[in-house]
């Protein structure tokens, strides 16, 4: 019942690009200080709700809030024109479908694009209400009547703005506009910002093209401002400099569309409403969208502070958002060209890497007169992938040195089609050596082939590169290797420099299985702290709705994954005092291979580690310097010990899972069976 | 001026590029890790076997990168029979190889170098009671090859009053040919089965061990994945039916290094497997029939592939003639006495500089007068002068141990450490060393 009830609050949330349920409840009461317009409010949504009831698409309004928010704008809208009564609930209702409709044939023709309706079906549908209206006598019109009461006596520019705020819910009273600004200030201070900066940026414009800083105050549409600010300044863009100077931008032009479209529409008397939103927000993502712009907000959080503070936890632990490969050979191998390098990898080609084995800094031995002087020509190529061979070819013969193969310059090769879409070309392989055939499914760390010297190969080498098309050579994409060794150093999703010495990491069968945790597994220590027994932790392994995995210990939920080179912690909900919540800091990541006396480096989410307030501040502030919310921390791997700042955990060596984890003054925890 | 049939030779157009010619017909070398040839020469004489420290402790590296990256629990037993001079068998020992002996010399030469005894493996066909005893009392890994050495041990169990872990030698086959059948019990036909059932049976020994070694050379890593399944599928066998808990598998060695087989026509870096393609057929085997069971501890017996391409012999022109075929010969102060691997081997050798003149058909002969002493028989070679270095490799493998020293005293063997300092690890063999074992009885000595 409960979530039935909060269900409901969801949309009015959601006109303010919110998902809290209470901001949601607060805003749904906040409408009945004009009880016209919360009232035909609620009955939109019950239409909306009993429509879709009735043509079995329950679904439908569940899964997409559009559904709902549109509907309710449409009857909040009505609501500010007409006293409700018999003949506007029957308007109502028949916007409410008509809204479902618009809803469901946008949605469906915009998806194809990835582009949201925001309240576009809102927008359309209220045009059509109010050119209607015109003729239907029958309702009652309220829209001289005043609700001066709700109008507080400040300086017009700053009521200008809380009128503004309000007017995105037909509330253009001071009062509406201060409940809600300091409900934004309480959910995020970056969205209460962006209304502000947004608001005043439009005005600003407004005034300097009609030359009335009052004119401009006034306007009944300057709420438009302050939702493309929102829109861009941290919903759909991330919450960065560079996106609020988009999100300015597109005030700008929202200015100029909210004065274009009131001349035109107020012609017919047709409110616009939030029309310039959607014209200006529809476009704008649809580029951003199709250029894969960098600094979209591809999961989209409870607000801007968590949405920008999971994105740059993810790209400081993971990197950016590109192909991840492993590396295409065992041992120890040397960058010979990296991207953009200086011989061949330029334009459409540029994102390469050429790999060589070197000693004493010689690719080659004596006068590396022949092919087989080359410390890598025969070595063993391994699938940095797992995924389909899409093509090969193996029967070039490798060059003498000194000439190259300018016809089949890709010489043998093999392309692997990834199970994550992307494809892998690896080049220049021996005559013959190609052990795998085409369609066949390979196995990352599988060996393929052998180093050779065929093509546009001037001495043997690996060339690898990542494509978003199968064809050969085809223009390459970014990309970066999940995890190599370089001087007893581990990274991850990094890039070697060129020349640097780098050794590959094979994902070891024994780890994969020892940390392999399935459904149900059990992990129970006695905990101790100063030499005594305290108590018993059990953490047990569960999964969500999402098929997440994670350990609980009832209570508290720690999520893992596996990705098959390294294990990792990803994320915590719960009591960051917990003892769960310690294993994320122990051991936020563990390789999946045999290594010894080796460290790495990995970033801590602040909210294990930082308190509420700083978090806060961090998160705020991480918008304008995002590094300032970034914990790294040093860990060593000794004989299956992990050792950081934190404390130390040990792997188990006869089951899966950890035998001992200690940390702080004298806590530890020891396995028990 | 006698007669000599003209020799014709293809003339190669060189054309120039940033590489040089690209078609290089002279391979040089003159220097060993930095160090000169003709400079380790005159130090320390010609004929000269050189080993470089540096290419056994990367080949080491990457064999056990290659294992230990896939399956942690691995050990390299150093094969003593491949190379037992005591510095190279040190290096070994120094990078975490424990030592496998196949006779009693090669148990105490392990020993004097201060291998314990449970550091040492110990096989071959034919183990002498006592040397059984002492490896025994010393806590060595036993492999037992026959019948009759479990009598033999069952009786020092007997005596000492102790059960002896064991392990046994395990022929089978692998799909390849010459199937070595001669050492250890056969798998397929459940002779190694009965063997393990006779132990039991006895009470006296305590299987701990599975070790087979399916020849050498081995050019298909395959086999030994199939080799690997079936001591997998053996140690399942025997932990269920007898209770045993087997520690370890040894697989023995015979990874091929890269040597040219006489009559194979393609490069050792095509045909021959690299290390990862060992360690994956191998270790995906151990996966494969764990049977969730723990893993046992694997045992490596390399010995050809991590140091044949270590040692190179230098050699010095000492002569050259034009036989009446007109194919050129050249006399070596090295031949077949120190090189065993030259039956089945065609050497890689390299000249000390590039020689004016164009390749002809040359003949490479030692310096024993047999007719037999043919280091190579046909190569192409341009005009070389008296005292030309050649380096013949690789050689470090089996042509050490097994040089002979017939009308020549051995040569001294050098070791070129990792900063490119020569160490003398082998003094030349003098009269002394080699009448000192020698006695004339009294009644005919020379007068």
């Amino acid at each position: 019942m409960k979530n039935k009830i909060s269900f409901f609050f969801k949309p009015y949330a959601a006109i303010l690009f919110l998902e809290n349920r209470v901001a949601g409840g607060l805003l749904m009461l906040l409408t009945f200080i004009n009880p016209d317009i919360g009232i035909s409010g609620v009955f939109a949504l019950l239409s909306t709700i009993l429509f879709a009831e009735f043509s079995q698409m329950r679904q439908a309004y569940l899964e997409h809030g559009f559904y709902l928010y549109n509907s309710l704008l449409v009857g909040m809208g009505v609501g500010y024109l007409f006293a409700p009564s018999f003949e506007s609930f029957i308007l109502i209702f028949l916007l409410a479908v008509l809204t479902f409709l618009f809803s469901f044939a946008l949605s469906t023709l915009f998806s194809y694009y990835k582009i949201p309706i925001l309240s576009l079906p809102f927008s359309i549908v209220t045009i059509v209400a109010y050119l209607a209206s015109l003729k239907y006598s029958g309702l009652f019109s309220t829209i001289l009547q005043s609700h001066a009461i709700y109008t507080l006596n400040l300086p017009l520019y700053i009521n200008a703005y809380f009128k503004s705020l309000g007017g995105i819910f037909f509330l253009p009273y001071t009062i509406s506009g201060i409940v809600m600004a300091i409900l934004l200030l309480s959910v995020s201070r970056i969205m209460f910002m962006m209304s502000i900066i947004g608001f005043y940026f439009g005005v600003g414009v407004h005034t300097l093209l009609i030359d009335s800083w009052v004119g401009a105050l006034n306007d009944h549409y300057a709420f438009n401002y302050i939702l493309i600010s929102l829109a861009l300044g941290g919903i759909f863009l991330l919450p960065t400099l560079y996106n609020y100077v988009i999100a300015l931008l597109g005030v700008a032009l929202g200015v100029i569309l909210v004065d274009a479209t009131q001349v035109f529409f107020n012609y017919y008397s047709i409110p616009i409403f939030t029309l310039p939103f959607n014209m200006v927000i529809i476009p704008m993502l649809f580029l951003l969208g199709t250029i894969q712009y960098k600094g979209f907000n591809k999961i989209i959080k409870k607000s801007p502070e968590e949405s920008l503070s999971y994105y740059l936890q993810t790209l400081f632990r993971f990197g950016p958002n590109v192909a991840n490969i492993a590396l295409p050979f065992s041992g120890n191998w040397n960058v010979y060209q990296g991207f953009n390098g200086k011989w061949t990898h330029k334009g459409a080609w540029r994102y390469a890497y050429d790999f060589v084995i070197e000693k004493n800094g010689k690719s080659y031995d004596n006068e590396g007169n022949f092919p087989q002087d080359y410390y890598c020509f025969g070595q063993s190529i391994i699938s940095p992938i797992s995924g389909y061979v899409v093509s090969l070819r193996g029967d070039l013969v490798d060059n003498i040195i000194g000439t190259v193969d300018r016809i089949n310059n890709w010489g043998n090769y093999i392309v692997i089609r990834s199970d994550l879409g992307f494809y892998v070309e690896l080049s220049h392989l021996m005559q013959h050596s190609i052990l795998v055939k085409e369609g066949e499914y390979i196995h990352l760390g599988q060996i393929i082939a052998k180093c050779g010297n065929s093509g546009y190969s001037p001495q043997p080498h690996l060339h690898i590169q990542v494509q978003y098309l199968p064809t050969l050579g085809s223009a390459t994409i970014p990309f970066r290797f999940l995890i190599y060794k370089s001087s007893n150093r581990l990274f991850f999703h990094s890039l070697p420099n060129e020349e640097e010495s780098i050794s590959s990491i094979l994902p070891n069968k024994f780890l994969q299985m020892q940390l392999g945790f399935v459904l149900d597994d059990v992990m129970r220590f006695e905990y101790y702290k100063e030499n005594e027994l305290i108590g018993i932790q059990e953490w047990k392994v569960d999964m969500n709705y999402l098929g997440e995995f994670y350990f609980t210990d009832s209570k508290n939920r720690l999520f893992f994954y596996n990705n098959d080179s390294y294990f990792y912690f990803y994320n915590y909900e719960g009591d960051t005092n917990s003892i769960l919540a310690k294993l994320f800091l122990l051991a936020p990541r563990i390789p999946l291979s045999n290594l010894e006396d080796i460290s790495y480096q990995d970033t801590i989410p602040i909210k294990l580690i930082e308190s509420k307030f700083k978090r806060t501040l961090l998160e705020f502030f991480s918008t304008f310097i995002p590094n300032i919310s970034r914990r790294d921390f040093d860990y060593k791997i000794t004989k299956g010990t992990i050792i950081s700042s934190f404390g130390t955990i040990t792997l188990d060596k006869s089951s899966k899972g950890f035998s001992k984890i200690t940390w702080g003054e004298n806590n530890y925890l020891r396995r028990i069976s | 001026m006698s007669y000599t049939k003209p020799t014709i030779n293809r003339v190669d157009f060189a054309m120039m590029s940033k590489y040089g010619s690209p078609h290089k017909t002279q391979k040089v070398r003159s220097s060993i890790d930095g160090v000169d040839l003709h400079e380790l020469t005159k130090e320390y004489g010609s004929p000269l076997f050189v080993f470089s420290q540096r290419d056994i402790e990367d080949k080491y590296r990457v064999l056990k990168d290659a294992f230990s990256s896939r399956y942690p629990n691995v050990q390299f037993g150093w094969s003593y029979k491949t190379n037992y001079l005591n510095a190279i068998c040190s290096i070994f020992h120094n990078l975490g190889s424990c030592a496998e002996v196949v006779s009693e010399f090669e148990y105490q030469k392990a020993r004097a170098l201060g291998i314990e005894g449970k550091d040492i493996i110990f096989n071959g066909p034919y183990k002498p009671k006592e040397a059984l005893r002492v490896a025994v009392e010393e806590g060595a890994k036993i492999h037992i090859d026959h019948l009759f050495e479990i009598n033999d041990l069952e009786e020092i169990a007997k005596e000492l009053g102790r059960t002896i872990p064991v392990a046994i030698r395990v022929n089978m086959d692998t799909g390849i040919y010459p199937q070595w059948s001669r050492f250890g019990f056969n798998y397929e036909s459940g002779e190694a089965y009965d063997a393990i059932k006779r132990i039991h049976s006895g009470g006296l020994l305590k299987l701990t061990g599975l070790h087979s070694h399916i020849g050498t050379f081995m050019l298909e890593a395959k086999a030994y994945g199939m080799e690997t399944a079936k001591l997998m599928q053996l140690k399942n066998r025997v932990e269920k039916e007898f209770g045993y808990e087997i520690e370890y598998i040894d697989i023995g060695g015979g990874f091929a290094s890269k040597n040219r087989l006489k009559g194979v026509y393609q490069s050792p870096e095509v045909i021959v497997p690299t290390a990862d393609d060992y360690a994956q057929a191998i270790t995906d085997a151990i996966y494969s029939y764990s049977n969730g069971k723990p893993l046992p501890k694997l045992y490596l017996e390399t010995g050809r592939h991590l140091i044949d391409e270590a040692g190179y012999l230098l050699t010095t022109v000492e002569s050259f003639k034009r036989f009446p075929d007109a194919k050129k010969g050249y006399v070596l102060d090295a031949g077949v006495n120190l090189l065993y691997t030259s039956t089945w081997y065609d050497f890689n050798i390299e000249l000390d500089r590039h020689y004016n003149g164009l390749n002809e058909a040359s003949m490479l002969n030692g310096p024993l007068c047999m007719n037999i002493d043919i280091i190579s028989e046909h190569i192409m070679l341009p005009p070389l002068d008296r005292g030309t270095i050649l380096t013949i490799s690789p050689v470090g493998a089996y042509n050490v141990t097994q040089s002979m020293q017939f009308i020549r005293y051995r040569p001294a063997v050098v070791l070129i450490d990792n900063e490119g300092k020569s160490h003398l690890i082998k003094e030349k063999e003098n009269l002394e060393t080699i009448n000192q074992n020698e006695v004339i009885p009294e009644h005919i000595k020379i007068k």
